[in-house]
């Protein structure tokens, strides 16, 4: 039976998915300008990323083995479902943990073949996840303690804005963000376009129609950052993505101020400055509210 | 009624009945039948005192004598075997321990005569102990078949002669029983006989090879259960003496308050030994040196989980007071220092056995967090780690029979090298770390329980990544490719193998698959028999909670949907396979093993991973997680007198 | 031309093999990444693993001591690409041309597509031979029997 609610959920799904890989492949196109115009270069066109995807997609297929290919669409499909949970206004944790499932994946796949690069880059993925994800988890009870609930949906139940209460947790989305774009000083599992790490780190080993795939993964993950990013101002939406474009900026503008960092200092940054200051945020939460200053 | 009583004895009865059987009859024949025929006993028996529900029962007195007469000549019994023990190993502080906990539970048994004034019913059966039965019947039933196989092969790669299987499955049974026993007793004080039976038992056990370091590991053991044990006698003195009860039902049945809720506090001490928790950690890392069905058994259907079925158990009785946070807190702290732990392990079992340690701060932490979300989390918590966790050890197990390494630097391509045992060691893995499966959906339910208690829940977001870290390192190198010039090679397993990993490997999955029903069956009641509401509740999708909703089979159809997927659309062409890149210096001959260094030599080339041992190395670690641990377990005694 | 050779043509990727080079080859390229000529707005960029790459720049001449490498390299590389040689050594073997561990050009070892000459190759030369490698990228692309036999 298919209600009308339901219909409109399923073309809000699909058009989510669709447009999705087009504005993040736009995005990382457009960074890809910037950041030539940050250096008094012209840099290649905004849709660069599709010309490369549409290259990768149609080279002759060469891997190392069979089993590093699945880890490829695991990777690929958790990023689209972690986005449809978003869209769908889920469980923040529960998207959280989806996305956590597919930087797994890659990471696996990393691992799954005999390359001193890839498998380097796979031990510093697993140091980026765990760089990045105490600081979205603390996000995510920082939702729950302004709102009451974990869900997306009561952020937009919600009038004023959450950037209001948690400033400093938005603000760490800049190191997330970061970390998910292989952005310095944090590109040390595998480098963004122009950039060597490792040779290209966990994703040395991957070419042609498979790291096609993982580059439309990252584009979905960008957008599943930026529109986490944006329910710090969710009402209206528009200011909200106005927000994360203007973090998404700041993330280019570091890129390409600062040189790459080793893994020890990166968890020293994410988890002090990052980690901390967002725990510093939360406990400035639970001591006004119980003062009874906010509800929640 | 008299029926399910029988059903009920049955579990705790006839596994003791059966290992001594087995303590005097040598013959293999017999040895598997009598286990095989009584494992399916046990899970018939569970499953029908499930369908029971819960009741109430107190034995007859048997030939006259009244039980809890026998309860005392049980408790000499245990006490003098201690006694010898500690004595034969010439250890002072084993003699020690032992007198203290016969001091005092003389002192509660003869001078506040505590069993004999007691009225309420021996045994009582609710939900939460169905669960804990099922858990023991199933997984522990697994494990014992396992063993027969395993054992036969560990006695010939070791030349023990004469074989001392006997004294083994009597120790094994004789534990089934005993746990069944008490997570069945209402008696406080038959709660801590079948308790201090699991440390003899488990004593037996990590003892079981008989070489110096199992003997050292297993005295350990014991004396540091052993602390548990005086922690558990001394709660009891002073329940009794406060409470003025000692069943189960009717101290949990009230908020306590002064002495009573420090006797409580010291039953959680007792429960977090049994449980290995900081700084207790050592006695089960030490237990990995006996046979692996050891390891399992008290990893994960039993021992451990004798401690948190305590603290659960007992929750309900310090709901509201100021034990519930610094309960939640030192779990958490177990929590997140375990899987800190855990990240410089090499050794299979040692990873393993921090990852235990570590669930079970988090199931102690959701029993301190107290609310019906973070209980809900608990039990579930407890069932799909005893699942997944059991797999885990047979499988790493029969690898090491195989392969001769528990090392995980060893188990490199393993999946080229033993297929079926790394798919299930897999299953067991990816079941313990990935959503949408239990073990997963338990820590949503307990981040999401502790995002009111600050400090439980920074804990609980810093252990949770840590996880993700030591497992998926581990994965990495056993699902890493076999140097190509390895042939594909499909072991054969014996069914005594095969049957007890399949079966727990197809039940870590279904069990997920069907969490609709074991939420709403098994582990709802067993949380609203003691809190108002269950907390979580199966919606469409999956599971909801107040605060949130955990799509379960939503994300179980897209994960299997991109299995096929990827299987299907992953083609195998050989001429499309390339060496990996490495610099151009590939060995056209052997692909992706070596590579041509200098003088043109040929160089191996080896991966390895990383163990952080400079940062999260145990001997950096331990020097000032102990200590924390201990501060933490002082004050929960300390504020309770508050 | 259709989208994918257009695809094709908009983004070539780059991998740089010094088969022992003097190293002016190599600065000249290097200086094609520069804000001064900047290749990357034809969507080029060095990417460093053949696995990776479309376009094999070449400089240096063809040795002994690492013919097996170059074609290892080469035969990493996926389908279709192209191979440009950077500089008179590279084409002929240049001033070590005869030498006793000389194999001559690169194309003694693999096929060459565009031979930029020079000594060093200047910038702009490189950027015309990547243009015109480009075009051949395109015929191969376009044309379907050659595109086979380039997939094959």
């Amino acid at each position: 039976m298919i209600t009308p609610s339901i219909a409109l959920e399923i073309l809000v799904t699909v058009f989510a998915l669709v447009v999705a890989p087009l504005a993040g492949g736009l995005l990382f196109g457009i960074d890809r300008k910037l950041t030539a115009r940050l250096q008094n270069r012209i840099g290649p066109p905004i849709v660069q990323p599709f010309y490369d995807f549409i290259k990768l997609w149609n080279k002759d297929q060469i891997f190392a083995n069979r089993s590093q290919l699945i880890y490829v669409y695991v990777h690929l499909g958790a990023a689209m479902a972690s986005l449809v949970l978003l869209v769908w206004q889920q469980d923040m944790l529960v998207i959280l943990f989806t996305l956590a499932l597919g930087g797994i994946s890659l990471v696996l796949g990393g691992f799954s073949v005999r390359s001193p690069y890839s498998q380097i880059g796979s031990q510093r993925e697993l140091l980026q996840m765990l760089a990045y994800e105490p600081m979205l988890v603390l996000a995510a009870v920082g939702f729950y303690l302004v709102t009451g609930s974990f869900l997306v949906a009561a952020v937009f139940a919600r009038g004023t804005p959450l950037l209001f209460e948690l400033p400093v947790i938005a603000l760490s989305f800049v190191l997330v963000l970061g970390i998910k774009l292989r952005k310095s000083p944090f590109d040390i599992a595998a480098a963004g376009h122009a950039h060597q790490e490792l040779v290209r780190g966990l994703l040395t080993e991957y070419s042609g129609r498979y790291l096609a795939l993982i580059e439309m993964a990252h584009w979905y993950e960008l957008l599943l950052v930026l529109g986490i990013i944006s329910l710090f101002w969710a009402n209206p939406l528009v200011v909200g993505f106005g927000l994360s474009l203007l973090l998404y900026f700041l993330v280019i503008l570091i890129d390409n101020a600062v040189a790459r960092l080793t893994w020890t200092s990166m968890l020293k940054i994410t988890w002090s400055w990052g980690a901390g200051l967002s725990v510093l945020n939360l406990a400035a939460i639970y001591v006004l509210s119980y003062l009874g200053w906010i509800g929640g | 009624m008299l029926m399910v009583d029988w059903f009920m004895a049955t579990t705790i009865l006839l596994p003791a009945l059966a290992g001594f059987v087995l303590f005097f009859v040598g013959q293999p024949a017999i040895r598997r039948l009598t286990v095989l025929a009584l494992s399916v006993i046990l899970i018939i028996a569970s499953l029908l005192v499930l369908q029971n529900g819960p009741f109430t029962y107190s034995p007859r007195p048997l030939a006259g004598v009244a039980w809890n007469q026998l309860l005392v000549a049980g408790d000499a019994v245990l006490v003098a075997l201690f006694f010898y023990f500690g004595w034969r190993a010439r250890s002072g502080l084993i003699v020690g321990l032992v007198a203290l906990q016969a001091a005092l539970v003389a002192y509660l048994e003869f001078a506040l005569a505590g069993v004999a004034a007691d009225n309420a019913p021996l045994f009582y059966v609710d939900h939460l102990s169905i669960v804990m039965a099922l858990v023991i019947g199933i997984v522990g039933s697994a494990i014992a078949v396992y063993a027969l196989h395993y054992m036969d092969h560990h006695e010939q790669h070791l030349r023990v002669e004469p074989s001392r299987q006997p004294k083994f499955f009597f120790s094994v049974l004789l534990f089934l029983g005993a746990m069944n026993g008490l997570v069945f007793a209402n008696s406080l004080p038959w709660l801590f006989f079948f308790w201090e039976v699991t440390t003899l038992c488990s004593f037996l056990l990590i003892g079981h090879d008989g070489t110096e370091e199992a003997q050292r590991n297993a005295l350990r053991a014991l004396w540091m259960n052993l602390v548990g044990g005086v922690a558990f006698a001394a709660g009891m003195i002073l329940l009794e003496t406060t409470a003025h009860t000692l069943a189960v039902a009717e101290i949990a049945a009230e908020r306590q308050a002064g002495g009573a809720l420090l006797g409580l506090a010291f039953l959680v001490v007792a429960g977090c030994t049994k449980a290995a928790q900081l700084p207790f950690q050592s006695w089960l890392l030490g237990a990995m040196v006996a046979p692996t069905p050891v390891s399992a058994l008290l990893h994960s259907s039993t021992m451990v989980k004798a401690g948190v079925y305590l603290i659960i158990r007992l929750a309900p009785g310090f709901e509201g007071t100021l034990l519930s946070p610094l309960v939640a807190t030192a779990g958490a702290y177990t929590f997140v220092t375990a899987a800190a732990l855990a990240v410089s392990q090499s050794n299979a079992k040692r990873v393993l056995a921090y990852s235990t340690i570590s669930n079970l701060g988090l199931i102690i932490a959701c029993a301190g967090l107290n609310s019906a979300l973070a209980i809900s989390a608990a039990v579930l918590l407890i069932v799909f780690h005893a699942v997944s966790k059991g797999l885990l050890f047979l499988g790493v197990g029969a690898i090491e029979q195989y392969i001769g390494s528990r090392d995980i630097e060893a188990m490199e391509g393993l999946l080229r090298r033993v297929p079926l045992l790394t798919a299930v060691t897999m299953i067991g893995i990816l079941t313990m770390l990935l959503p949408p499966f239990g073990v997963l959906v338990a820590k949503w339910a307990a981040l999401e329980a502790a995002a009111r208690v600050p400090l439980a829940m920074l804990l609980l977001v810093a252990g949770s990544a840590l996880t993700v870290v030591f497992w998926t390192k581990w994965m990495g190198r056993m699902m890493s490719a076999a140097p190509s010039s390895q042939r594909l090679h499909v072991e054969s397993l014996s069914p005594l193998f095969s049957i007890p990993l399949v079966g727990l490997a197809a039940l870590a999955i279904l069990l997920t698959a069907a969490l609709g029903w074991v939420m709403s069956g098994l582990i709802g009641p067993a949380v609203s028999d003691w809190y108002p509401t269950v907390g979580l509740a199966s919606g469409d999708n999956g599971l909801v909670s107040s605060v949130g909703a955990f799509p379960v089979w939503a994300l179980l159809t897209v994960l299997a949907v991109l299995v096929v997927v990827a299987l299907v659309a992953s083609p195998v062409r050989e001429k499309s396979v390339r060496a990996v890149y490495a610099c151009g210096e590939n060995l056209a001959e052997s692909g992706d093993t070596d590579f041509r260094s200098i003088g043109d030599g040929t160089q191996a080339m080896s991966l390895g991973s990383y163990y952080y041992v400079g940062v999260l190395g145990e001997s950096k670690i331990n020097r000032w997680a102990n200590p924390i641990a201990i501060a933490l377990l002082v004050s929960l005694m300390g504020v309770a007198i508050l | 031309m259709n989208i994918i050779t257009t695809a094709r043509v908009k983004s070539p990727w780059i991998l740089h093999f010094d088969t022992g080079s003097c190293n002016g080859c190599d600065i000249e390229i290097l200086a094609c990444l520069t804000p001064l000529y900047d290749v990357e707005r034809f969507g080029m960029i060095n990417v460093g693993n053949p696995k990776h790459a479309d376009v094999l720049l070449v400089t240096g001449p063809a040795n002994r001591r690492n013919a097996r490498v170059l074609r290892n390299l080469y035969e990493q590389m996926p389908a279709p690409k192209v191979v440009i040689v950077i500089g008179t050594c590279g084409c002929s073997g240049g001033v070590f041309h005869n030498c006793y561990n000389m194999l001559g050009g690169i194309d003694k070892v693999i096929p060459v597509d565009v031979y930029v000459p020079g000594c060093a190759a200047k910038p702009e030369a490189i950027i015309d031979g990547v243009v015109l490698a480009l075009q051949r990228l395109a015929e191969r692309s376009e044309s379907k029997p050659a595109l086979a036999e380039a997939l094959a």
